[in-house]
């Protein structure tokens, strides 16, 4: 009895104490590194926090994370836009051989939901209808990073982002494109509201702006014109009269589009280097491509000595290396020319104002209202081109109409050797056809728009232009033609594992099976004009 | 409660008073006293002092467990006093250090619990006590790593059973030890933050020389009074304790000398062509470079104890050092180990009170790392053949007039292989590591049935890794300025705890033991500031390492792993019967501060079990001296990972994005994780005591595993993870442990004892979210990925195969390239079954003993090799150059076989060989038989030397060779003492081996 009523109490009384003293168990179980959401909302950085993850990740420049950009980007867009190509066997079938790697490029996904779309939408949650500007810039972002994400894979979670349904359903592409077009009206008009009533967007926006703008309002609305005439142009062939409608819109609004080499839409990262300069640097796994070597090479374009260094193998040399060959081992090219200065940079353009040009070129090619002449637009393109690059000798260049892109020769391997696709001049040529004009202003466009890959790769799905020299060799079993080359990417493992009735949704709007060599919306096989 | 009312009044009883001593005169508490054929029994205090009734004529039966009994007839006299001796080892008295630090008779457990006295662990001593129980304690898997001298040690008792954490639980005296390291590589290719470098852990810290024995608690039931962080088994350090009445002053010294065994194999017939980085060029002569790279490493142990105790108070001091130099040159660390133990005795010696304080110090230089990143040996074996390697490593800077600084000198600019001088000292690392451990105790005698103790401790781990990483190391590793590291981590423990102990004979047929407790443990486990000026943002001026010299603030942090706060009560209580049948029920609840905001805040385990000796129950043969059954049942919980349930946004190192990483799925709740375990043995012992074994056979199933599964990407929550509750693990196996005095004789003696264990593991469960699996290691960008994979055993180790068709034959493709398959399974790290056979010999003054240790099954792979053999630096790639080509039996599509292929175009060109090749072909049977250890010796007699109580030298050994191995490296050395990285080596640092003198002096 007694024993009991010891044991009785003696637990009685632990558990007395025990009760009484858990209730720190929620301080004890919280991470005092963290930040917590009350004090996140001072200074407003629960919303302004949110900025810095996407003008990062747009394409991921963070240090020590290159490895990120290079499957984002690096080893897709970039590769097939015939910008660059990589020495590097990485298991002698892979994206550059058409057999697409899943686990590369899983990243081009990853990077922007959990990164642009997720703060977006947070963004949207906590400033909308109260701090208005800061939806309207969030709303430009994530046009500009996702574009590039239906751009990717076609049909995508866009409209349905946010709900906690087991199952998200992936838009169309052509409501993307809509959605995108309405959601760039509402932060056109909020921030020229602003602008009028004398708010230039310093004030608010001034430190938390990673892009160039140093939070100008005035700035982000003409990149937001500017991205609403990219997105016009893209659709042309699929929508003619909507394309018209939004392209005019953008170039017709109060600020208009870029014209100028400040108005460049870049990240200035006060820490990171363009990834693309490790990638190439000290890893050697990008070098120059040989479309670019024959492009640039043909047209002794003075850029070539920003955009490249020359070979170490070929003291002198500019050496570029073809996409899709037999690679055995690295060094066979690791020493062909590797990216130059242009990535040796904290700024890193996702948009030029050179874009803005060609755009409205191929617009007026169009009859589209675009404020000038295809040839004064062409021309002020390689103008603002070379004097975005610092180079010299754009009067010269714009009038050259000899020179035409020149046979491409790999030192080492004669297999690879190819003559040259790309065969139009540099100079406008007035009695030319629609379809030469288009080859001149996309050659042109491609070669100012170095080394963003993800328009370049767009414009060649879109145009055909410049033409790229075919891979030798293609894994894909068939999936991929050769001719056509990569039209898309399959939907990601990580959805199809997590959320695979979104995936069967979005392979249901593709329209086609889901591979790589399947059509966008906006990519038809239908003739440029 | 009979035994308190029931009284019986008989004439001419007097009262009997006496001190009970041991042998030494050191009075023993608690031993107890019983009037035979009477019901009246008593216990002795802590001096030792005893009172009871009794009359003249009446026996007295005195007994103390572990010691002989003695029965005295009452004369006239009213004092007895009693001197026990020790008893003749036998299994009926034999005692045992259990939980919380509870003595037990060893036949009442129901249980498996194996004890290794201290001799075993300083025998042939080890800087790591850790490393010296190998092969002594069956079910026991101790794995090194591969981090040298003062590198810590993986433990695997009775199979790997969660996802997280596999080590066992370490405590001293009863309270928990912190065994905190502040981290394990987990990455093939190695890590850019300095290497892939073992963190250290704190049982590596301790001093050998400050214990008297160890117990180790391999089962769920042995463990429940530990809870959660007992599940994986306990290990029991029990300290020396200094003897009433007597001083002395012990000194020991430990010298080894270790040199580097089981190097891989080089070829020195073929150099590299100019510029190349593979040795793929003209045939020409090479020296071999690579065995004189190491030096003769040196380990020095110096340890000095007193101690000295009185009736009153008893004082201990230790100090050990222990400095010593690795195989690798730069390598060195310095060890100091204080300890003092105090105890003291006060109110007639009702209380008593016990304080020790123990502090280590060490310092490590250049620990070595192993993967391909800041290692030093990559640069040693891979270097192109043909460039001399002496000059390199007498010039590995050479003066760069364009940056006025010196710069690395070396034919390469590859990330994964600089010069291996430059390495060492410019890229140079320092680990220090602070321990302290303070313990207070109190212990109050009410009555002699029950006592209550209470004892609190404080353990503090401080580590700091610090790397100077200088101006022109390769630029994947560091900043073009250089590159500066330093990481300081630290982790507290404090754990008190109250409880009452009671014993009582309930009547003479039936005895009750209980222990009733509440503890509380409050953990923080590596609150770190990071460090870091990176690659990419890097230093201003070259070469100054300082945090005010950074370019950015980019890589500096601080962050924690873990904190936490347990509170428990629990309650042990053991009924015998006529010391023959013993039933053990014991219960305990946790609250854990990692459960708030879950449905649960605490949870409950029990665990029961029986043992009933047969030889006390029914009559055997003669020969057999004891016989014991017992079975357990028991559950331990464990509670969640901290932080997971109260979600904070966090700035994590090169994110800026604030959002939680990981929290609950979305409308689910997490519990604790539950192991339940059934466990049956027996243990007999024959021909007086010269034979014994006992076998025990377990099974386990760990349920409600932790795990966290890749969150959708980019849901609104932000988290990269949710924290799920899935995954069950089962582990089936039996033990062996064999003892025999196989000849004992007054000169000559030989005993022997063998610890048998099988493992049988099984992944019963793993969530379908995750596909079945859980990546331990990702490949990166290796040929070697380490899972968790529902229905195999645990640790399957993946790589890439040559694809080949049913014959075995190797399918060519059109051009006749070798192909490759996807990830396969191609081995497991596991091993079937362990055994280790010990041996001791005495002729005369002269003792020996030797250990052999076996570990069968389970394969490794050897990276290193398949490294070596893609840039043509290994033998294999010579001989098969000198044969004209590789051997194969390959087939063309068309049906032609294909029977040799150019060694360059098989190994490098299509790469079979390389960190991601068809590492399939470099897979190894793990199975290996070592002279663990062997030490010859002589004891002096004290009779012939002045003031000198015992003294002796011994020549010692460890890791002697190999009687068996298949893999090119020693397979008991792990790149990691996590639960990532195993069964793979990639250029970890040689396994040793070790010779050296021990001698021994106390005065």
């Amino acid at each position: 009895m007694k024993l009991n009523k010891i044991t009785k109490t003696a637990i009685c009384l632990s558990l007395l104490a025990t009760v009484g003293c858990t209730d720190n168990f929620e301080d004890i179980n919280t991470n005092n590194n963290g930040i917590t959401p009350e004090l996140f909302q001072q200074d407003f950085n629960h919303i302004k926090g949110g900025f810095a993850p996407i003008f990062n990740n747009i394409q991921t420049i963070t240090s020590q994370l290159e490895w990120q950009y290079q499957l984002q980007q690096g080893l897709n867009s970039d590769i097939w836009s015939g910008y660059m190509a990589t020495p590097t066997p990485f298991g002698g079938s892979n994206n550059t051989t058409y057999n697409l790697n899943d686990n590369w490029n899983g990243f081009v996904w990853s990077i922007a939901y959990s990164n642009v779309m997720y703060n977006a939408y947070n963004i949207e949650q906590l400033a909308k209808g109260k701090y208005d500007q800061f939806y309207a810039l969030a709303l430009i972002l994530k046009v500009e990073g996702m574009h590039r994400v239906t751009d990717t894979f076609g049909p995508i979670i866009y409209s349905k982002y946010g709900t906690t349904d087991a199952t998200i359903e992936y838009d169309s592409q052509q409501n993307i494109y809509n959605q995108m077009f309405s959601e760039l009206d509402v932060a056109v008009t909020e921030l020229t509201k602003r602008v009028d009533s004398g708010d230039d967007g310093t004030a608010s926006f001034g430190k938390t702006d990673l892009s160039g703008y140093a939070g100008k309002f005035e700035q982000w609305i003409k990149f937001a014109n500017t991205l609403r005439l990219r997105l016009a142009m893209r659709i042309v062939k699929v929508d003619p009269a909507l394309a018209k409608t939004q392209a005019e819109k953008a170039v017709a609004q109060k600020f208009g589009v870029m014209k100028t080499n400040a108005d460049l839409f870049q990240i200035q990262s006060p820490v990171n280097t363009n990834p693309i300069a490790t990638i190439s640097g000290s890893w050697l796994d990008i070098r120059m491509g040989a479309d670019m070597e024959s492009i640039l090479g043909g047209y002794n374009d003075p850029r070539i000595a920003t955009y490249f260094d020359t070979s170490a193998q070929f003291p002198g040399e500019y050496k570029g290396i073809r996409t899709g060959i037999e690679i055995t081992a690295k060094g066979d090219h690791q020493d062909f020319s590797g990216i130059g200065a242009v990535v040796r940079s904290k700024n890193i353009v996702l948009m030029t104002a050179a874009e803005a040009y060609f755009l409205r070129a191929e617009g007026a090619l169009r009859g589209w209202n675009m404020n000038g002449d295809a040839k004064a637009l062409y021309e002020a393109g390689i103008t603002t081109s070379f004097d975005q690059r610092g180079a010299s000798g754009a009067a010269a260049y714009i009038t050259d109409n000899v020179k035409t892109a020149k046979a491409y020769v790999d030192p080492n391997f004669p297999v690879n050797n190819a003559a040259a696709v790309n065969n139009v001049t540099i100079a406008w040529d007035a009695a030319a056809t629609n379809e030469v004009k288009l080859q001149k202003i996309i050659t042109q466009k491609w070669i100012a728009g170095f080394p963003e890959g993800q328009e370049a790769w767009s414009d060649y799905r879109r145009t055909g232009y410049p033409k790229l020299f075919p891979v030798l060799k293609n894994t894909s079993g068939g999936k991929i033609s050769t001719l056509l080359g990569v039209r898309r990417i399959n939907f990601v493992q990580s959805e199809i594992s997590l959320n695979k009735g979104g995936v069967d949704s979005g392979i249901a709007k593709l329209g086609g099976p889901d591979t790589g060599g399947t059509r966008l919306w906006w990519d038809t096989a239908a003739a440029n004009f | 409660m009979i035994a308190f009312t029931a009284q019986v009044s008989l004439a001419q009883v007097k009262s009997i008073k006496g001190v009970i001593t041991d042998s030494d005169g050191m009075p023993l508490p608690g031993a107890s006293v019983a009037v035979q054929g009477g019901q009246r029994g008593s216990t002795t205090d802590f001096d030792g002092l005893y009172s009871i009734e009794a009359s003249k004529g009446q026996t007295l039966v005195f007994s103390y467990v572990g010691l002989e009994s003695q029965s005295i007839v009452v004369g006239d006299a009213a004092t007895i006093n009693v001197k026990m001796g020790q008893a003749q080892s036998n299994a009926l008295n034999e005692v045992v250090v259990t939980s919380l630090g509870i003595k037990k008779t060893r036949k009442s457990l129901t249980y498996a619990a194996q004890e290794l006295k201290g001799e075993e662990l300083t025998r042939v001593k080890d800087a790591n006590l850790i490393n010296t129980i190998a092969g002594k304690i069956a079910g026991v898997a101790v794995t090194k790593s591969s981090g040298g001298t003062g590198g810590s040690t993986k433990v695997v008792i009775r199979g790997n059973s969660s996802l997280l954490n596999s080590q066992p639980l370490y405590v001293i005296d009863g309270i928990p030890m912190l065994n905190a390291g502040s981290g394990q590589p987990n990455e093939t290719f190695g890590s850019l933050s300095g290497g892939n470098r073992d963190g250290g852990d704190v049982v590596s810290l301790i001093n050998p020389d400050d214990y008297e024995g160890m117990t180790v608690l391999k089962g769920a039931a042995a463990s429940v009074l530990y809870g959660s962080q007992g599940a994986n088994g306990v290990i029991l350090l029990s300290s020396k304790k200094a003897k009433t009445g007597k001083s002395n002053i012990s000194a020991s010294s430990v010298t080894t000398f270790e040199t580097a065994a089981y190097l891989p194999k080089f070829q020195s017939d073929y150099i590299a062509d100019a510029g190349a980085d593979e040795t793929w060029g003209a045939a020409g002569k090479t020296k071999d470079h690579v065995k004189d790279f190491f030096n003769t490493g040196t380990t020095q142990i110096t340890s000095l104890g007193y101690s000295a105790g009185s009736e009153n108070s008893s004082t201990s001091l230790s100090y050990a050092n222990t400095s010593g130099s690795g195989i690798m040159p730069g390598n060195s660390i310095k060890k100091n180990n204080f300890g003092i133990r105090q105890t003291a005795k006060f109110f007639d010696n009702k209380l008593s009170i016990a304080a020790n304080a123990n502090y280590t110090s060490q310092n490590i230089i250049n620990k070595p790392v192993n993967g391909l990143y800041f290692n030093p040996l990559t640069g040693v074996y891979l270097m192109p053949r043909g460039n001399d390697f002496d000059y390199y490593k007498n010039n590995y800077e050479v003066f760069d007039p364009n940056r006025n600084l010196m710069a690395q000198n070396w034919m390469t600019n590859r990330d994964i292989m600089q010069n291996p001088y430059w390495a060492i000292n410019r890229n140079k690392s320092e680990d220090k590591n602070n321990y302290f451990n303070g313990a207070l105790a109190v212990s109050y005698k009410a009555n002699n049935w029950l006592s209550i103790a209470s004892r609190y401790s404080y353990n503090r781990v401080e580590s700091n890794f610090d790397k100077k990483i200088y101006a022109t190391t390769q630029g994947t590793l560091s900043h073009i300025n250089g590159r500066y590291i330093n990481e300081s981590a630290l982790s507290t423990q404090r754990y008190a705890d109250l409880i009452a102990t009671i014993n009582t004979n309930i009547s003479t047929d039936f005895n009750f033991t209980a222990n009733i407790g509440t503890s509380i443990t409050n953990t923080l486990s590596n609150q770190k500031t990071i460090l870091d000026s990176g690659i990419g943002t890097g230093l201003q001026y070259a070469n100054w390492f300082t945090l005010h010299n950074f370019n950015s603030n980019s890589g500096n942090y601080q962050t924690v792993d873990s904190q936490k706060e347990v509170q428990s009560v629990f309650a042990a209580t053991t009924f015998g019967y006529k010391d023959m049948l013993f039933l053990d029920v014991a219960a305990r609840n946790d609250w854990s501060s990692t459960l708030v905001n879950t449905d649960k805040s605490g949870y409950f385990y029990p665990s029961v079990g029986l043992t009933a000796l047969i030889s006390e129950m029914a009559t055997l043969p003669d020969w057999i001296n004891f016989g014991k059954v017992r079975a357990t049942y028991a559950q331990v919980g464990n509670d969640i990972y901290p932080f997971i349930t109260s979600p904070t946004y966090y700035y994590r190192p090169g994110f800026e994005d604030p959002k939680p990483s990981v929290g609950p799925k979305p409308g689910e709740t997490l519990k604790p994780e539950l192991k339940s375990e059934i466990e049956f043995g027996t243990e007999w012992r024959m021909f007086n005591n010269r034979l014994g074994f006992e076998v025990s056979y377990y099974s386990s199933e760990t349920k409600n595993q932790y795990i966290q599964v890749k969150a959708l990407e980019g849901n609104v929550n932000g988290y990269s993870f949710y924290g799920i509750n899935a995954g069950s693990i089962e582990n089936k196996g039996f033990e062996l442990v064999l003892n025999a005095g196989i000849f004992r004789g007054d000169k000559f003696s030989w005993d022997s004892a063998i610890n048998f264990s099988q493992n049988k593991n099984k992944v019963k469960e793993i969530p379908e979210e995750l596909g079945g699996r859980v990546n331990l290691t990702d490949p990166g960008v290796n040929s070697y990925q380490y899972a968790v994979i529902e229905g195999r055993p645990f640790g399957v180790i993946e790589g890439k195969n040559i694809l080949k068709d049913d014959q075995g034959r190797i399918l060519l493709d059109a051009d006749g390239k070798i192909q490759k398959t996807g990830f396969q399974e191609i081995g497991n790290a596991n091993p079937d079954f362990m055994l280790g056979f010990s041996n001791s010999f005495k002729i005369g003054s002269f003792f020996a003993n030797v250990l052999i240790d076996g570990r069968f099954g389970g394969e490794v792979m050897s990276l290193t090799e398949s490294q070596n053999d893609f840039f043509g630096v290994s033998k294999a790639t010579g001989d098969a150059r000198n044969a004209g080509g590789v051997k194969v039996n390959a087939v063309m599509p068309d049906g032609t076989a294909v029977t040799t292929m150019d060694a360059k175009s098989y190994y490098f060109t299509q790469g079979v060989a390389g960190r991601e090749g068809a590492t399939g072909e470099y897979m190894y049977d793990a199975t290996n038989v070592s002279v663990r250890e062997i030490s010859i010796g002589y004891n002096f007699s004290p009779k012939n030397l002045p003031f000198i109580q015992s003294a002796s030298i011994s020549l010692i050994a460890r890791n002697l060779f190999f009687i068996y191995k298949d893999a090119p490296f020693d397979p008991n050395i792990a790149l990691s003492t996590g639960q990532g990285l195993q069964g793979v080596d990639i250029y970890g640092l040689p396994s040793t081996r070790s010779i050296g003198l021990n001698l021994n002096v106390t005065f």
